[in-house]
């Protein structure tokens, strides 16, 4: 009976296999973040974001680079540092609740790596394609540059970094060696930020607002394919939740 | 970790684990998918797909179709050849359709000021409903990349017809005859311009007539069908779970 009460009270302070309260709250963190940004943007595109020799560009639009750059270098350093600081020396050796608990923290970096990605490389790259057939540019920092490129993009890299490193630390499935497709998953779009080097480079010769499908623009598309690498990581993780819940779905 | 202990505390709870990661699984795919897609497609034949004076009948008809057939040859490989699940290509579509509409929407006409009805996405839904049958009805990936993407290329132009036509209308302006659509971009200037006049609808192509648009649609058919057996096998190569040594990167 002593045993049974022990069990019970064990298992009401344990944590919940699933953190919604996390998982919302990070959803909701992207999308209200996103949401003032695209005010930001729909306010001080118009009024500020028109000529780069502008005293208010410099104010608006400038200033908001140096800012987000900075405090992008700040939070990936310290994310990427708390998760390989606090990674779990013995994890071969954890239950498997906690294991599956684990699958279930590490689905929730997933989750949100699959909201960063939507945000930068779908809503603000489509987006930057109508700016520019509207506007044409005369600097490399347009508004639409300083969202997509400066912001959006490191955002899902930090995410998906973080993603792959609490993989690596934390979970025995991916404990010893390096999983090819999660690297390809998250490092080839980080290659499209990179990229931007040979995008911009290209539009100091080119506008090359006329066609948005000019070739200049493929290295994006080639990155981009690596999105697809997302397969190989659901594959990784069925079998490892399979052996995990195999006999109890039986 | 023994094997003999177990991750949960009976079959119900498995059960809910099983369902929850289903649709956290589902989340994540759809949007990575929907973000890769969207930047392939947009960079590939984005400007036949914003503007409606774009979507002639060569061009578009052409382009659209082969580069849009690649995401879900690919996911379908992995979906279907795996887990069975039917849906590949619906999911691919639906990812991109979704991601085109929120941005038309909001941007192009919510940041930009053009019209939706100068802006919508291609609707790609017809050719993703018949290459999931074809390839749930056959289990065969030849197959569906032969009468499949043959069809995602022909059914192309019929599917956006009822859309489009109203803007394929005739009308004269200024003593020049040209279409509805045309009218709207030639009120919509955009940075584009120059070069939609230099492509859209040039060639002895034109000289066809009526065919212009079947004959685009069989070629874009006929390269539908090479297109789909390389990125089947992209799909293949981006499901392995294969591991590597870390310590020689």
């Amino acid at each position: 009976m002593a045993a049974t009460t022990d069990s019970v009270k064990a298992d009401a302070s344990e944590a919940p296999l699933l953190n919604k309260v996390n998982l919302f709250s990070g959803l909701m963190l992207y999308l209200v973040f996103y949401s003032f940004i695209r005010w930001y943007e729909g306010v001080y595109g118009w009024s500020a974001g028109l000529d780069s020799f502008a005293p208010e560009f410099e104010t608006y639009w400038m200033n908001m680079l140096y800012i987000e750059l900075v405090a992008e270098v700040f939070i990936a350093c310290g994310l990427w540092g708390y998760i390989w600081k606090t990674r779990d020396r013995n994890v071969m050796s954890i239950t498997p609740r906690e294991e599956l608990r684990r699958h279930f923290t590490h689905w929730t970096w997933l989750v949100m790596y699959g909201w960063a990605v939507y945000w930068g490389a779908s809503y603000f790259t489509e987006q930057d394609g109508t700016w520019h057939q509207t506007i044409v540019r005369d600097t490399d920092f347009t508004p639409s540059h300083i969202i997509e490129f400066y912001l959006a993009y490191p955002i899902y890299i930090i995410t998906g970094v973080s993603s792959f490193l609490y993989a690596k630390t934390r979970l025995p499935a991916y404990s010893e060696g390096l999983s090819i497709m999660y690297m390809v998953s998250v490092l080839g779009p980080f290659m499209i930020l990179p990229n931007v080097g040979l995008n911009e480079w290209g539009h100091t010769f080119w506008f090359m607002e006329e066609l948005f499908v000019a070739p200049l623009h493929y290295g994006f598309v080639f990155f981009g394919w690596a999105t697809l690498a997302v397969l190989g990581v659901v594959n990784t993780e069925v079998d490892a939740l399979t052996k995990l819940l195999k006999k109890d779905l039986a | 970790m023994s094997a003999s202990q177990s991750a949960v505390r009976s079959r119900a709870e498995a059960v809910q684990v099983s369902r929850t990661l289903d649709w956290m699984i589902l989340f994540t795919v759809f949007t990575v998918i929907l973000g890769g897609y969207h930047i392939h497609y947009m960079l590939t034949g984005g400007d036949w797909d914003f503007w409606t004076d774009w979507k002639d009948r060569r061009l578009w008809v052409t382009v659209a179709p082969i580069v849009s057939i690649t995401f879900p040859a690919a996911v379908q490989a992995c979906l279907w050849f795996r887990y069975r699940l039917p849906f590949g290509a619906v999911v691919c579509v639906l990812a991109l359709m979704i991601g085109e509409w929120i941005n038309r929407y909001l941007n192009f006409w919510g940041w930009t000021y053009f019209p939706v009805n100068f802006c919508f996405p291609s609707n790609l839904i017809p050719g993703a409903i018949i290459l999931d049958v074809v390839l749930m009805l056959s289990s065969s990936f030849v197959l569906t990349a032969v009468v499949g993407g043959m069809a995602w290329g022909l059914i192309f132009y019929p599917g956006n017809w009822p859309i489009i036509a109203p803007l394929h209308v005739p009308v004269e302006y200024n003593g020049m005859m040209f279409t509805l659509a045309d009218l709207q971009g030639y009120h919509y200037v955009r940075t584009g311009t120059p070069e939609y006049i230099r492509m859209v609808e040039k060639g002895t192509l034109r000289s066809f007539g009526k065919d212009v648009a079947p004959v685009s649609a069989f070629f874009s058919a006929f390269v539908c069908i090479i297109i789909y057996f390389l990125w089947h096998f992209f799909g293949r190569w981006f499901s392995k779970t294969d591991f590597i040594d870390g310590e020689g990167l």
